[in-house]
């Protein structure tokens, strides 16, 4: 008796879960899941062999070393976004309502702003000519510094323009958290530095896990900024495949050079899950 | 004109890998527009400055004479032609392209044949593969020896661009032109113009390693000219187009045109194309010397048509590419056996970039 109607409430439940994921569903099935499978098919397509481009791969001392480049400067993005994302986050989520408005519109004014004319302002401001060098020449170190046409002028790059990506998730978790929690823990005894990192760290964890994935994923696919204000080593494997694309046409390669990159992407995020429990982020507790 | 080509592709390739490809697959699903036939034809181009060119030289004068009305259409990518010709639903008539293209898009299965009962090609400058089957040649452009004029004395040539003990100093190269990069490291390494090809590209690097920490590789045309202007490098390669616009504006350079790699662009018509023979009589049209005349007037472009030259007033004909100030010093790029080898050869400078 009792159990047939919770029965049929949870039928209920997952038939409306299933109806409302419906719609999503087909857009990504039609939009994503079914070109990337054919991303991939056409990447073994090639009438040479069906593994020839990846052999090309794995043989000419380029696309791995340009694959590993793209992830330890993505990586390397991803924690230079949390370390400068963190406190600004931290202050958004526990400003006062005028406080949160001030902040948010800085951050979305750089966020609005096109990507060519924020690259170009940076190569503006980091030239050797620029303000950043002339200060520093002030105090002697002018010349000593290079800022861009470098892996440090992708990193400034990278980091400021996928920034908001950080704050935002990590924010809205922090604005979750139950201010009283940090009073318990004082009121225990524990000393300000240990409430945070006992109490409030863990309960931000998912923030910056959310984040970190977000700036690490969006930087592995860029190519305008590295293009821009790198210098010659400084090759991200997107700009490879456009290569492959526009000037020399050669689809099925530059498939198959995405096709490494989403791979290598997945593994990642195996790895990541495996050890810092990733999934959780998406449940949300 | 490369300028616009390299930006629009920045752009086109960044909205495509946002969207993963949704835009392009969106593009090719919409139904194809019904078009009277014979009253226009769709040109795809490399857009901006150029279009604008195009549009008063060639397009609204071909209009007024044959009632064909020109519509453009920007982001004249390679990938974007296949898809196109693959999916059967051609859109563009005329595309505007490197002359790699004339090859690469011959082999795929992409191209037309030209009507050259239509087309007059006995018009066009001698030069090897510059009309082919499926191509004729657009205009000319190069790639010029740029330098500060503090130099002194100046550089001679494509030498003294990699003799940093005569130069000290920062230079320039056209990083997307892996080509013109290439092609001057040999010449400078001492191979006669006339067996450049098929080039030594090992030779070449060796040559680039030379001046390895001096050497800087430009992604736009507006950082190459930022450099020159302010003199972070002291010389370089620049599109000579560039280099004179900022010449104009008073940037402190000059051109050594014994230091000049020309190539041209060129015009195809795409296989399946909505409105062929109204292509075919547009291209005849731009070929003639008055049309040639036209753009070189409007834009620092050379003519393929030297009979254009006797139309051009001589101060003019000076600026152009391939006009009297070249003559005699400019090699004309071995465009076939790019189309051929640009893949193997760029793997090979990229390995040395990142080496």
């Amino acid at each position: 008796m009792m159990s047939a109607p919770a029965g049929s409430r949870r039928a209920t439940h997952s038939t409306a879960t299933v109806l409302l994921l419906l719609p999503g569903l087909f857009v990504l099935a039609g939009m994503f899941i079914v070109p990337v499978a054919q991303l991939i098919i056409d990447s073994f397509s090639d009438s040479a062999g069906a593994w020839i481009h990846y052999r090309r791969i794995a043989v000419v001392p380029v696309y791995l070393l340009v694959l590993a480049r793209t992830l330890l400067v993505s990586a390397v993005t991803a924690a230079l976004c949390l370390l400068l994302g963190f406190p600004v986050a931290y202050r958004l989520a526990h400003a006062s309502p005028t406080g949160k408005s001030i902040i948010l519109l800085c951050i979305f004014l750089s966020f609005w702003t096109n990507l060519l004319v924020r690259a170009f302002s940076w190569m503006v401001l980091l030239n050797p000519n620029g303000i950043f060098n002339q200060a520093l020449g002030l105090i002697g170190l002018g010349d000593s510094v290079k800022l861009v046409y470098n892996t440090t002028g992708v990193l400034i790059g990278q980091t400021q323009i996928l920034l908001p990506y950080m704050i935002l998730p990590l924010a809205a978790v922090m604005s979750r958290v139950d201010p009283t929690l940090m009073n318990a823990a004082r009121s225990l005894g524990a000393s300000p530095t240990r409430a945070f990192l006992a109490v409030y760290i863990p309960l931000v964890k998912s923030g910056a896990m959310a984040g970190l994935v977000l700036v690490f994923t969006l930087s592995l696919g860029s190519f305008v900024i590295p293009a821009l204000l790198g210098g010659p080593r400084d090759m991200f494997l997107a700009q490879l495949i456009e290569f492959n694309i526009n000037n020399t046409l050669n689809l099925s390669f530059a498939s198959a050079l995405s096709t490494v990159l989403l791979a290598a992407t997945l593994i990642l995020y195996w790895i990541g899950n495996r050890w810092f429990q990733l999934g959780q982020v998406w449940g949300g507790r | 004109m490369r300028q616009a080509a390299r930006n629009g592709r920045l752009a086109l390739n960044r909205r495509r890998i946002l969207l993963g490809g949704a835009a392009l697959g969106g593009a090719l699903a919409m139904p194809s527009i019904v078009r009277a036939a014979n009253e226009e034809i769709v040109f795809a181009t490399w857009g901006g400055s150029w279009e604008e060119a195009m549009r008063t030289a060639w397009f609204d004068p071909f209009t007024a004479k044959t009632g064909i009305k020109v519509k453009t259409i920007s982001g004249n990518t390679y990938g974007k032609i296949e898809a196109m010709v693959k999916a059967g639903r051609t859109e563009w008539d005329v595309v505007e392209t490197l002359p790699d293209f004339q090859w690469v898009g011959a082999e795929k299965g992409l191209l037309e044949p030209i009507d050259f009962s239509v087309v007059d090609k006995s018009l066009v400058m001698p030069g090897e593969d510059m009309v082919t089957t499926y191509s004729i040649p657009q205009v000319l452009f190069a790639e010029v020896l740029t330098y500060n004029t503090k130099l002194d004395p100046p550089p001679q040539g494509w030498t003294d661009l990699y003799d940093i003990k005569a130069f000290p100093g920062n230079r320039v190269f056209d990083g997307d032109d892996v080509q013109a990069t290439l092609e001057s490291a040999a010449l400078a390494d001492g191979v006669a113009p006339a067996s450049l090809y098929p080039l030594d590209v090992d030779r070449a690097l060796k040559k680039l390693e030379t001046i390895r920490d001096q050497a800087m590789f430009f992604e736009t045309n507006a950082q190459g000219e930022q450099f020159m202007s302010d003199g972070q490098a002291i010389m370089g390669m620049l599109p000579d187009g560039r280099a004179i616009n900022i010449r104009n504006n008073g940037a402190p350079v000059q051109i050594q045109y014994n230091a000049t790699i020309m190539t041209w662009s060129t015009m195809v018509i795409i296989k399946g194309a909505p409105n062929l023979t109204a292509a075919q009589k547009f291209l005849a049209y731009t070929l003639t010397p008055e049309a040639q005349a036209a753009i070189a007037m409007a834009y620092t472009y050379g003519p393929v048509v030297p009979k254009a030259l006797d139309l051009i007033p001589p101060e003019r004909a000076k600026i152009l590419t391939g006009g009297p100030e070249m003559k005699g010093k400019a090699i004309l790029r071995g465009e076939k056996w790019w189309s051929q080898n640009l893949a193997a050869a760029t793997e090979k400078f990229n390995a040395w970039k990142l080496g």
